[in-house]
C-alpha cells in the first residue's frame, strides 16, 4: 500500500531535492527568477443546455503585462474544455498532457471522454505534484450524463459545482456569480453573466485584463469565441491635440551639411600554385 | 504407469502429445504413497483425520505433524511430501497474515482457497520448478457462512467438500463417507466417524504402525481451529479400534 | 502579491464534523464551507464522501489530502469486494484508511471518520485524527469548530437514539459548532446509514438550521 500517494523520491518525473536548499537560499535573501504568472479572472457556469466557460486575456510577470491577448481557455476534448489560472507554463503543459491522454483513452474505449475522466486525471496529476504545479483549473463540459463543471486547485482537490471561479480575480468574479446565476439560465443569459464575472475580474484585480473570451459548450457543438468582448475599448479623444503647422514661429534656421566618409574592402582572389610538375 | 518413457515427462513446462503434463501426474502419484486424510464437513463444522504412517519405532510419537493451523479460523490437513506441504502451509499463513494486516478482518476462505491454489497452479507452468507433491485439505467454520472445507491437487485445481479424502486409501475412505449423513451430522459424531474411518481403511499388513491426528474446527470451539481434545480423542480412538474387533471378529465367523 | 496568495494557499476543509451511531446504524453529519486563507472557495461542499456502498467518511483537514486517500481507499475496498465476493466491512475500511493516513502521517493533513454498516457488526464508527491512529467510538467529531461543542456531545449523546433523535442531535450539534466557528458554516449535511437500502443523504439550509443566542 505504501507508495500509492506517489510522493517518494525513487518515483520518475520531478525531484523534489532541491526544495530544501532552495528555501535555505531564500532565507539567505537570494532573488529567486519568477515564473510567468497568469494572475487572471476564470469562470465557468452551467446552463440549461451546457456550461459556459470564460476567461480574461492578461499574462502578467510581476507588475508587468507580459501578454495582452493570451488565451487561457485550453481545449481538452471535443466536448471538454479548461480554463487555466496560476502559472502559464503549468496550466499549458497539464492541459495538453491531459489532453493527450484523454484522446488515447478516447480510441481506446471508442467513447466520447466524460468530464470526470478529465477531474480526475487532472487532480491525480496535481496531487502526485503536491501544489508544485501552479494550476488552478476550471474543468466544463458535456458528456453522456449531461453538463458538468469542475474546479480543481493546485494542490489536487476538485468540487463539483453549478458555478464557480478562479484566480486571482475570482473574488471580483464571485459576486456577479452569487447575485445573477440561477438554475435553468438560457444562452444569452449565461454569456452575459460569464462576460460580466470576468469584467468585474478585468476591472476590479489588477492581475486580470484586456478581453472578455468565452467557449459554450453544448450536447455536440462548441463554440469558443475569441475575443467574445473587449472591455476595455479605447475611448474616442473628445478632443484634437494636433497644431496646425507654423503655430510656432521660426527665430532662425541653420543648415549643417552632412559629411560621409566610407571605406571599401574588397577581397581578392588568393594566387594558385601550379605544383603538378 | 502408461507413460513411461518418452521424454514428454522431463518438464511441468511441457505437454504430451495427447496433451498431458507427466509432472503433474507424477505429484498426483505421489500424493497416492502418503497416509490417507480424511475431511467431513458436518452441520456445525469441519473435522480433519490423517492417518499418519510411522516407518520406524524409534521416531519420537507427534513428530512431523500433517495438521496445521493456518489462522485462528482456519485448519489445514496435508497428505504427500511433508516438506512440500510445510513450504504451502507457510504460503498460506503468510497470506492470512497479510490479509488480516491489511483489512483488520479474518481472510475468508474462499479467497484463501483461490490464493492457494493459484500458487500451486504456478509451479506447473515453468521448466524450472516441479509441482508440490502434496494435496492440502482446508477448513474453516465461521457464525456466518458456517463450515467451510475445499481441497487443492498438485495440479492447482481446487474444488469446495461436503466430505473428501486423499491418500493410499482414498477410495475406501470415501466409500466409508458417502454412507454418512453429513450434513446432519455434529462435530461431536464426525470424530467418531473420522476416527472409524481411518481405522478402517488402514492396512495392517503394508504399513504396520500409524499415528491417528484430528483437527476439528465448528461452533462448539467458536470458530477456533484445535486439535481434537486429548479425551475426546481417545474416545473415539478406542470406538474405532472396538469396532475393528467387532468386523473382524464376523469376518472370522463367516470363514 | 496577495491576489495571488489567495489561490496558492492550501485548500482547507476546516470543519466540524461528526458520526455516531444509533439505533439500526450510524448517522454522519457535517458543514459546508471549504476554504483558502480567508476566502471560502465552496460554500456547499459535501465532506460526506462515499467509499463503498454503504461506507462514508466524514473529511476534515487539507481538502486535497482526504480527497485523495478516499479515492485510493474506494478503489482498495472495490478490489477486495471483486477478488472476495464480499461486502468490505467498515472495520476494513477504516484500517485501510490508517494504515494510509499512519504511513504518510509526516506529508498529510488528514483527519477522518470513517463509518457504515455491515451485516455483521452493524453501524460503526471509527475516528482516524491526525497522527494515524485509529479509535472505534459511539460517536465521534473533528475538524476546528467541532472544540466548540464537546459538552453538547457529551451531555446530549445518548445510545440508541431514534433516527429522528440522531438528526435533531446532529443538527443542533453543527448548528451551535457553525456559529461559533469561522471557519464553519453553510448548510448542515447529513447523511443516515441503516443497512435498509441506500443511504439517505439530507440537507438543512437557512432557517431549517437552528439559531442560538443573540
Amino acid at each position: 500500500m505504501a507508495g500509492v500517494l506517489a510522493t517518494e523520491r525513487t518515483l520518475p518525473g520531478f525531484s523534489f531535492e532541491n526544495c530544501k536548499r532552495n528555501s535555505t537560499l531564500l532565507q539567505q535573501g537570494f532573488k529567486p527568477p519568477t515564473a510567468q504568472k497568469t494572475g487572471t479572472t476564470i469562470v465557468g457556469i452551467v446552463y440549461r443546455d451546457g456550461v459556459i466557460l470564460g476567461a480574461d486575456t492578461r499574462a502578467t510577470e510581476g507588475s508587468t503585462v507580459a501578454d495582452k491577448n493570451c488565451s487561457k481557455i485550453h481545449f481538452l476534448a471535443d466536448n471538454i474544455y479548461c480554463c487555466g489560472a496560476g502559472t502559464a507554463a503549468d496550466t499549458e503543459m497539464t492541459t495538453m498532457t491531459i489532453m493527450s491522454q484523454l484522446e488515447l483513452h478516447r480510441l481506446n474505449t471508442g467513447r466520447p471522454v466524460r468530464v470526470s475522466t478529465a477531474k480526475q486525471l487532472l487532480k491525480q496529476l496535481l496531487f502526485r505534484y503536491q501544489g508544485h504545479i501552479g494550476a488552478a483549473l476550471v474543468v466544463g463540459g458535456v458528456d453522456v450524463t449531461g453538463p458538468l463543471l469542475y474546479s480543481i486547485h493546485p494542490h489536487g482537490s476538485s468540487e463539483c459545482l453549478p458555478f464557480t471561479t478562479m484566480g486571482s480575480g475570482s473574488l471580483a468574479a464571485m459576486t456577479v456569480l452569487e447575485s445573477s446565476w440561477k438554475p435553468d439560465l438560457t444562452e444569452e443569459e449565461g454569456k452575459v453573466i460569464v462576460r460580466n464575472a470576468i469584467a468585474a475580474g478585468i476591472f476590479n484585480d489588477l492581475g486580470s485584463g484586456s478581453n472578455v473570451d468565452v467557449c459554450i459548450i453544448r450536447k455536440g457543438s462548441v463554440d469558443y469565441i475569441r475575443p467574445f468582448d473587449i472591455a476595455n475599448l479605447k475611448g474616442q479623444k473628445q478632443n484634437n491635440y494636433r497644431f496646425r503647422r507654423g503655430t510656432t514661429g521660426v527665430l532662425s534656421t541653420r543648415i549643417i551639411p552632412l559629411v560621409t566618409e566610407s571605406e571599401e574592402i574588397k577581397k581578392t582572389e588568393v594566387e594558385s600554385m601550379d605544383t603538378s610538375a | 504407469m502408461s507413460s513411461i518413457g518418452t521424454g514428454y515427462d522431463l518438464s511441468a513446462s511441457q505437454f504430451s502429445p495427447d496433451g498431458r503434463v507427466f509432472q503433474v501426474e507424477y505429484a498426483q502419484k505421489a500424493i497416492e504413497n502418503s497416509g490417507t486424510v480424511i475431511g467431513l464437513r458436518g452441520k456445525d463444522g469441519v473435522v480433519l483425520a490423517v492417518e499418519k504412517l510411522v516407518t520406524s519405532k524409534l521416531y519420537e510419537p507427534g513428530a512431523n505433524k500433517r495438521l496445521f493451523t493456518i489462522d485462528k479460523h482456519i485448519g489445514m490437513a496435508v497428505a504427500g511430501l511433508i516438506s512440500d506441504a510445510r513450504a504451502v502451509a507457510e504460503v498460506a499463513r503468510t497470506e492470512a497474515a497479510n490479509y488480516r494486516s491489511q483489512y483488520k478482518s479474518s481472510i475468508p476462505l474462499k479467497y484463501l482457497n483461490e490464493r492457494v491454489s493459484m500458487y500451486m497452479h504456478a509451479y506447473t507452468l515453468y521448466s524450472a520448478v516441479r509441482p508440490f507433491g502434496c494435496s492440502v485439505i482446508l477448513s474453516t467454520y465461521t457464525e456466518e457462512d458456517g463450515p467451510e472445507m475445499y481441497m487443492i491437487d498438485p495440479s492447482g485445481v481446487s474444488y469446495g467438500y461436503f466430505g473428501c479424502a486423499v491418500g493410499k486409501a482414498k477410495q475406501a475412505a470415501k466409500t466409508e463417507i458417502e454412507k454418512l449423513k453429513l450434513k446432519d451430522m455434529s462435530c461431536q459424531e464426525l470424530v467418531k466417524e473420522a476416527a472409524r474411518i481411518i481405522y478402517l481403511v488402514h492396512d495392517e499388513l503394508k504399513d504396520k504402525q500409524f499415528e491417528l491426528e484430528m483437527s476439528w474446527i465448528g461452533s462448539q470451539t467458536s470458530g477456533v481451529n484445535q486439535q481434537v481434545p486429548a479425551n475426546v480423542h481417545a474416545e473415539a480412538e478406542k470406538d474405532a479400534k472396538a469396532a475393528m474387533e467387532e468386523d473382524s471378529d464376523s469376518e472370522t465367523e463367516d470363514i | 502579491m496577495h491576489y495571488n496568495s489567495v489561490i496558492e494557499e492550501k485548500l482547507a476543509v476546516s470543519t466540524s464534523i461528526i458520526a455516531c451511531v444509533f439505533d439500526g446504524g450510524v448517522a454522519l453529519g457535517a458543514d459546508s464551507r471549504t476554504s483558502s486563507g480567508v476566502f471560502i472557495t465552496n460554500r456547499v461542499a459535501d465532506k460526506l464522501t462515499k467509499i463503498t456502498d454503504n461506507i462514508y467518511c466524514c473529511r476534515s483537514g487539507s481538502a486535497a489530502d482526504t480527497q485523495a486517500i478516499s479515492d485510493i481507499v474506494s478503489y482498495h475496498l472495490a478490489f477486495q469486494k471483486a477478488e472476495t465476493g464480499e461486502e468490505p466491512s467498515v472495520a476494513t475500511a477504516a484500517a485501510v484508511f490508517q494504515e494510509l493516513c499512519y504511513n504518510h502521517r509526516e506529508q498529510l493533513t488528514a483527519g477522518i471518520i470513517v463509518a457504515g454498516y455491515d451485516k455483521v457488526k452493524g453501524g460503526q464508527v471509527y475516528n482516524i485524527p491526525l497522527g494515524g491512529m485509529c479509535v472505534e467510538k459511539k460517536c465521534a467529531m473533528g475538524g476546528a469548530g467541532s472544540t466548540y461543542v464537546y459538552g453538547y456531545m457529551d451531555s446530549n449523546f445518548k445510545e440508541n437514539m431514534t433516527e429522528q433523535e440522531v438528526k435533531k442531535f446532529i443538527l443542533h450539534l453543527l448548528a451551535l459548532a457553525m456559529s461559533r466557528d469561522g471557519s464553519s458554516g453553510g448548510v448542515v449535511n447529513i447523511c443516515i446509514i441503516d443497512g435498509q437500502g441506500p443511504p439517505r443523504k439530507e440537507f438543512y439550509i437557512g432557517d431549517q438550521i437552528p439559531k442560538y443566542g443573540i
